[in-house]
Formats: C-alpha cells, sequence, structure tokens
C-alpha cells in the first residue's frame, strides 16, 4: 500500500525479482507501467519465467486490438490465461495496480475475483499495489481484510529510506504487526536497515555554550561592581513598595491634609435620580 | 520560458527528458503562468505542441505568449502548434448553428457519461499525424501535449474515473509510445473532503500517481504579499535516469509583465 508521497512500484519490483530468484513463475498484470518499463531491471535468466500481460496501452478497450482490458479481470480468464503460458506449477500473480482495477470494477466484484483465484489452485500468491489515497478508507479496508500480509511504505527520515508497516496474518489466526526501515537498491534488492524509532527525538547534542551577547562590541554595555549595587539600591518611582505604602498611608507631619464632605450634588444615584426610591 | 524555472527543472529546449508528465497544480493560487512558460519553452524547442485550451480564448494565450518571445499566430500556420479552443468548441456543441455541429471532440458535453475517449481520439489524431511520416511533419520534435485545465471538466459533469482513464490513454500514447511529453494542470480550490470521490483533490492524488514530475503552486501560508506571489513545490515522482531519488524543492516565485523570478525561500530582492 503507498500514497503520493512515496511509491512502492520498487518495492513491488524486488518482490517480482526476489520470485523469480526462488525460481517461480511470475504472471505480472500491470495496467501503470509500459512493458518495457517494468522489465527494467528484471532482466536476467530467469526473465523467461515472467509473463507480463500490460494492459498499460489499451485497458479500456478502446483501440481495436487490446493486450488486457480491465473487464477481463475475473478469475476463469486470468486462470485461463495463466494456464496458456504456465506449466504444472503454481504461479505468483503481481498485480500493478489494484487500484486501477478498483476503479472500474465494484469492490464487492474485485474482492470476489481476488478470493475466488486464491482459492482456485492455479494460482500461489497474488501480490498486489494499492494506492491507499485514492480510494476511501472503508474499501481499503476491505480489501486489507483479504489479504495475509499488508506492507504500507512511507518516505522515511532519510532522503533514500523508507519506512514500511506490516502486518502479518498467520493461519493461526495470530497477527503480527512491524515496523522497519529498508533501502531498495539499484538492482532491486531490499535491505532492511533495523527498526523505527517510534519517534524521532530532534539530536539536541552537547548544549552550544550560551553566547555572551554583550562581547564584541563598540561600546560598553557592561556593569562594574559599584554601579551594580547601585542599580539594585535604586528604587523605581512606580513601583509600589511596602517602603512608598507606609509612607502614603501614615501620612508624615509635613504632609497636607486632605479633607472631604460629602456634598448632596455627589451622590447621584443613576438607577435613582430623585432619591425617593425605597430601595 | 523562464529560464530560473529551466535551470531548477535541470532542462533546457534544447535537451529535456522525454516520455515525461508534468503535472501543474495549484490551490488557491493561479498556475496558468507555468502553462505560459510550458508553452513557449516545448515551442522553441520544436516539438509539435497540442493544446487543449478550456479556459480562456487564442487570443489570451497568443498575447501572453508574445510577451515571453513566442507567437503563436505563426506555431499555428506553420502546424506546430494544434490548438482546440474549448470555449468555442462548446458553444458550438450548446447551440448547434446550421449543419456545423462541432468537432468530436468536445462531445461529452453532450453526455458526460460517455465519458472522454472522443477527446482522446481528437488527440491521438492530432499527434499521430505528426509521426506518420509526412515530408513536411519530420521538422518538428516529439509531440506534447498541454491541457488547461482538467478540473473545468470536473465542473463540466465528467467523472474523476474518466478524466484518470484519459489521461492515462493520453500518457500511454504520447509519453510512452511516442516518447513525447505531457504537462497539464489541476486547479484545487476546496479542503480535501474525506468521502468525496468526485473532488478535485481525488482527481490530483490519481494524476500525482501517473506523473513523473509535479510542480505544485499555493499562496503563502501568511497571506497576501505584493512581492511574493506565492510558492511552488517541484517533487519529482519517479526515479531519474541514474536511479537517484531527487530531492523535493521548494521555491517561491514573483510573476512579472514578461517572466516570472523563482528563488529559495526569504531570498526575495525586496526582503534582501
Amino acid at each position: 500500500m503507498d500514497s503520493v508521497r512515496y511509491s512502492g512500484r520498487q518495492l513491488l519490483k524486488s518482490f517480482v525479482k526476489a520470485a523469480l530468484n526462488r525460481e517461480e513463475t511470475v504472471h505480472f498484470i500491470g495496467f501503470e507501467f509500459s512493458e518495457d518499463e517494468l522489465r527494467d531491471g528484471l532482466k536476467g535468466p530467469f526473465a523467461k519465467r515472467l509473463h507480463i500481460h500490460s494492459a498499460f496501452t489499451d485497458p479500456l478497450g478502446w483501440t481495436d486490438h487490446p493486450v488486457f482490458t480491465v473487464h477481463q479481470f475475473n478469475a476463469e480468464e486470468i486462470t485461463h490465461l495463466i494456464k496458456q503460458t504456465s506449466h504444472a506449477s503454481a504461479v505468483t500473480l503481481v498485480i500493478d495496480s489494484l487500484s486501477w482495477i478498483l476503479r472500474h470494477v465494484s469492490p464487492s466484484v474485485f474482492c470476489r475475483t481476488l478470493q475466488q483465484l486464491r482459492k482456485g489452485g492455479a494460482v500461489r500468491a497474488i501480490v498486489g499495489l494499492l494506492h491507499a489515497d485514492m480510494h476511501q478508507k472503508g474499501i481499503v479496508g476491505s480489501v486489507c481484510h483479504l489479504a495475509t500480509s499488508v506492507i504500507t511504505v512511507a518516505p522515511g527520515m532519510k532522503a533514500e529510506e523508507a519506512e514500511a508497516k506490516i502486518t502479518k496474518r498467520s493461519k493461526s489466526g495470530k497477527v503480527l504487526q512491524d515496523e522497519e526501515i529498508f533501502v531498495i537498491k539499484e538492482d532491486l534488492s531490499v535491505i532492511v536497515q533495523g527498526k523505527s524509532h517510534q519517534t524521532e527525538p530532534i539530536q539536541t547534542g552537547p548544549e552550544e555554550q550560551k553566547m555572551d551577547p554583550t562581547a564584541n562590541l563598540t561600546f560598553n554595555l557592561r556593569l562594574s561592581d559599584a554601579e551594580r549595587q547601585a542599580k539594585e539600591n535604586l528604587s523605581l518611582p512606580f513601583v509600589f513598595s511596602k517602603e512608598k505604602k507606609t509612607a502614603l498611608l501614615h501620612s508624615g507631619p509635613s504632609s497636607g491634609r486632605i479633607l472631604y464632605e460629602p456634598d448632596e450634588n455627589d451622590d447621584y444615584d443613576q438607577e435613582d435620580p430623585d432619591d425617593d426610591l425605597d430601595v | 520560458m523562464y529560464t530560473e524555472l529551466n535551470s531548477i527543472l535541470n532542462t533546457s529546449p534544447e535537451s529535456f527528458t522525454k516520455g515525461d508528465f508534468i503535472l501543474l497544480s495549484d490551490k488557491q493560487s493561479d498556475a496558468s503562468f507555468l502553462i505560459h512558460h510550458f508553452l513557449s519553452f516545448y515551442l522553441r524547442a520544436k516539438c509539435k505542441v497540442c493544446f487543449l485550451a478550456m479556459v480562456q480564448s487564442f487570443s489570451h494565450y497568443s498575447t501572453v505568449s508574445q510577451r515571453l518571445g513566442v507567437s503563436l499566430a505563426q506555431a499555428k500556420e506553420k502546424g506546430q502548434l494544434v490548438f482546440l479552443e474549448g470555449l468555442q468548441e462548446s458553444l458550438s456543441i450548446l447551440i448547434p448553428q446550421d449543419e456545423h455541429t462541432g468537432s468530436q471532440a468536445m462531445n461529452f458535453l453532450r453526455d458526460p457519461k460517455l465519458g472522454l475517449q472522443d477527446l482522446y481520439e481528437f488527440v491521438s489524431s492530432k499527434v499521430k499525424r505528426s509521426c506518420g511520416g509526412e515530408a513536411e511533419s519530420e521538422e518538428w520534435g516529439p509531440p506534447v501535449l498541454l491541457v488547461d485545465d482538467l478540473s473545468v471538466l470536473l465542473t463540466l459533469g465528467v467523472t474523476v474515473g474518466a478524466v484518470l482513464d484519459f489521461s492515462h490513454y493520453c500518457q500511454a500514447t504520447i509519453c510512452s509510445k511516442l516518447q513525447g511529453n505531457m504537462v497539464m494542470l489541476v486547479r484545487c480550490d476546496q479542503e480535501e473532503d474525506e468521502g468525496d470521490n468526485e473532488s478535485p483533490a481525488c482527481l490530483l492524488k490519481g494524476l500525482t500517481h501517473q506523473s513523473s514530475l509535479t510542480l505544485d503552486v499555493q499562496g503563502l501560508p501568511t497571506g497576501y504579499c505584493r512581492d511574493i506571489h506565492g510558492q511552488v513545490e517541484v517533487c519529482w515522482q519517479r526515479r531519474q535516469g541514474d536511479g537517484q531519488n531527487t530531492q523535493n524543492k521548494l521555491f517561491q516565485y514573483k510573476v512579472h509583465d514578461k517572466g516570472a523570478s523563482f528563488f529559495a525561500r526569504g531570498t526575495s530582492s525586496a526582503v534582501l
């Protein structure tokens, strides 16, 4: 399963190469790439075991002679196609991509076809590439449900690396989940570089020495000890310190006193202007 | 054609990778300046260009290209440029006058459910003619298809699936078989909606999977700025020939009267 951020096609091709190296016969149904581009990197003595059914040039039958169309995606036709070119040994079927088929075939028919192929016997294993961000979650979920292993790829921290989240369902019902970082080399071999960290901590390293901003200036911003003392002793004019408070509350002998007698005109109540309400 | 963009993409009219599908996209911004760039780029590279212009008239493109130093009228006369003016063609279909029923290309307007097969047939016929072996067509280089823009087809009732099929077939014919290039513009203004299968965002994702290079134009996240019109993110989707994954690049740009300038983030001449 891939997304626009990282394409899973190279990984798919490395699975194909690995299968060919294991002397299996591989049937490749390609919708998204031309046959030449698919064969790129898959040349070698085992190439004759690779049969490519290219649905790239005409997948919908718009021209007169399509090689393989999406309408041929059903269990009978595919089994027939496989039996035409293969011998008795079971075959690995690789599909690029499942998303293409899902755009034209209803999900229920698609899942049924995959299930029929699985149970059919002509196909030993099916490997498919699905673009997870092109479909609704429900459809992606249904397809993943059918699969025994799901590998979701995403770009890794570094340029060449990629992350893979692997979910494997074994026959006994046990589900294994794993996360790994891998790199695909030019010869399509996959090198697993270990587990990915849950959250990559930002490399802080040794703390940098605090830069002294007052250094290297053409003017002096530093304070000498005497100056620092004087600065600390200074009381600021608008800070309401304890001394100021007592000075104001207990007015000194020479300070003036304010005498106030409330005047009737000052006692104006907005809610009771005539002062006759019994509030 | 903008020389700075050429150096960012590492191409020039004399040497550019063939078989590329370049996807231009924009969100709350206007990427049509890139269409003008590629139009003048490929005309200068002496390629046969098939331009499906759905949103503007011929005179609009002609005026802008004049400022970039390329004459569309001349190219059309010489046969280098095939111009499908979507606005005019659609009028002749929607309001049929006399016997002239319009070219078959815009048949999807009659019934959007038919899909874009007729449009593909039109493109394919125009593009294949250049490789038919006729004497005068041999002077042109590989064929190029330019589409401005695809999201307008969605508003005309065509489904996302049909547009993706159309671009697939065009890619198979033009990029793969004829080793030409394709440039398509998709505009998505709405926010992405998870459940919506027919939104431009969904189309954009599908096309991004098919493309080899995407240029995503967005407005600045901080809002409007007079000196910086937006940012462009350049992503190479497929591995380059030497097998290395090229890093994605992010640039800011400003569109002028006669071109556009691209610069790394924070290095606009207004700021420095």
